[in-house]
């Protein structure tokens, strides 16, 4: 299963209009066949970064439906659609991504994702995009053994997020190298306090031993807060 | 047929394990199926732009064999060639292209040497370009109408022909984005190009330089040298 990763720089006066695009158009259209389903729209939160940032993540079942993708928003029954939200944004960078090999999301059933646009609570994402100086192979290794599992263990009053999946850029369609992480926050309280609170890590006790263990493989990160749309399938 | 592109930052050091893990490793190991072969090895001429970066353009015949392709390099027969190339360059950036309908780049995957032969190397001017908001496919339009028959208008006085035309394919790369490899023909020519001023009446209404503006004023060239082996010259 391949994930299609969209950041777009959405025109501000028309963020509705692109919301509603997506909404009404490429959530409804992927729906009507089984090669894809779009799961998160997502909005980059304002006051943590760049303004007018959308990111979509659609799921699609392989390279032969990516191909047909393509080809309909090209020159098929998707090109109006794409002209039309052409000219909602200044443009839009992409990306096809693979789980990695201890990702907790592998495959979709894409029949039971949500394409109704029923609505729901706001959920906030931490997106995390890292870039290792150390082999990919070791840093993803590294995130498993000593990022994911303890994050897993710990008790739910103290666990601030869930890594909900982790990708791995597929060959050729963007940086390498990289690594993703998708985390919903589950206590904003404790995302408060990371943020607002100078921490000393302790390298012999996680999570300190992560952040200093961490540096043989990377310095280099970037996070996103994400806040899912109000109708966004996954949330 | 798609095509994967990719730019290259090489640790300068490095550069010749680089270029030997392209040529034995790469070229050699596509060429073992029909999924995919090496076109291009070209190198960011030094004096034209940043230093050590490396262009390679590889085709691959459908949607179906990239994945394949990936699914290698990431947990297959590929990935500890990956990371012995990792080991010799900063990053890699790539993009997959689809070819545009104007594009005269006609391969069969079967056709392209894989054995590294030899040859003079070419010069290729690289434009990548990004059209104004909601202006993609009219500027595809119109370079399909005007500047690529522009450029082929006569053959015998050309400064540069177009090899290839690509689109970035959406969710592998920016979009919109279009993509000309084009060949120099004539030295002389491109050091005219880039040491006099544009004359004014290619800059009047009804010229291509002119009128393309109402679609793109954003691009950026690249001069490409191919390397002695790389399979498209």
């Amino acid at each position: 299963m391949l994930f299609m990763h969209e950041v777009h720089s959405v025109a501000g006066e028309r963020e509705h209009e692109f919301e509603a695009a997506y909404r009404d158009g490429w959530m409804k259209v992927l729906a009507q066949d089984d090669d894809a389903r779009l799961l998160w729209y997502l909005n980059h939160a304002h006051g943590s970064g760049v303004s007018y940032r959308v990111v979509t993540i659609t799921a699609i079942r392989d390279g032969a439906a990516y191909e047909r993708l393509a080809d309909r928003l090209r020159r098929g029954d998707l090109l109006d659609w794409s002209r039309a939200v052409g000219a909602m944004r200044h443009e839009v960078e992409g990306k096809m991504l693979h789980p990695v090999y201890w990702s907790p999301m592998q495959e979709i059933d894409l029949a039971t994702v949500p394409t109704d646009g029923s609505e729901h609570e706001l959920s906030l994402y931490m997106e995390d995009t890292g870039w290792p100086s150390a082999p990919l192979d070791d840093y993803i290794r590294f995130w498993d053994r000593e990022y994911f599992r303890n994050m897993r263990a710990l008790a739910p009053e103290h666990r601030i997020l869930e890594i909900e999946a982790c990708f791995m850029v597929a060959h050729g369609t963007h940086y390498r190298p990289e690594a993703i992480l998708m985390q919903k926050i589950l206590n904003y309280g404790l995302l408060l306090s990371l943020i607002s609170e100078p921490e000393e890590y302790d390298p012999d006790v996680w999570p300190g031993r992560y952040m200093h263990g961490g540096l043989r493989y990377r310095d280099q990160w970037e996070s996103k807060l994400l806040r899912t749309s109000k109708w966004s399938p996954r949330y | 047929m798609l095509f994967l592109h990719e730019v290259h930052r090489v640790v300068g050091a490095k550069e010749k394990e680089f270029e030997v893990a392209f040529r034995a490793g790469w070229m050699e190991a596509l060429a073992a199926d029909g999924d995919a072969r090496l076109l291009w090895f070209l190198h960011h001429a030094h004096g034209s732009g940043p230093s050590y970066q490396v262009v390679t353009v590889t085709a691959l015949a459908d949607g179906t064999a990239w994945e394949r392709l990936a699914g290698r390099v990431q947990h297959g027969d590929l990935s500890d060639w990956a990371r012995e190339v990792d080991s010799c360059r900063h990053d890699v950036q790539g993009r997959l292209l689809m070819a545009l309908d104007f594009s005269p780049l006609d391969v069969d995957l079967g056709d392209v040497p894989t054995d590294g032969r030899r040859h003079e190397p070419a010069l290729y001017m690289e434009d990548t370009m990004w059209p104004k908001r909601g202006k993609a496919e009219e500027y595809i339009t119109a370079a399909g109408a005007v500047y690529s028959k522009m450029l082929g208008a006569d053959a015998a006085h050309r400064l540069i022909s177009i090899e290839a035309a690509y689109q970035t394919m959406p969710g592998a790369g920016r979009y919109p984005e279009v993509t000309l490899m084009q060949k120099v023909h004539d030295m002389r020519g491109l050091v005219r190009l880039l040491t006099t001023d544009m004359p004014e009446e290619m800059a009047r209404a009804g010229n291509w330089m002119h009128d393309a503006l109402e679609f793109r004023d954003q691009w950026r060239s690249k001069l490409l040298r191919t390397a002695a082996w790389s399979p498209l010259t």
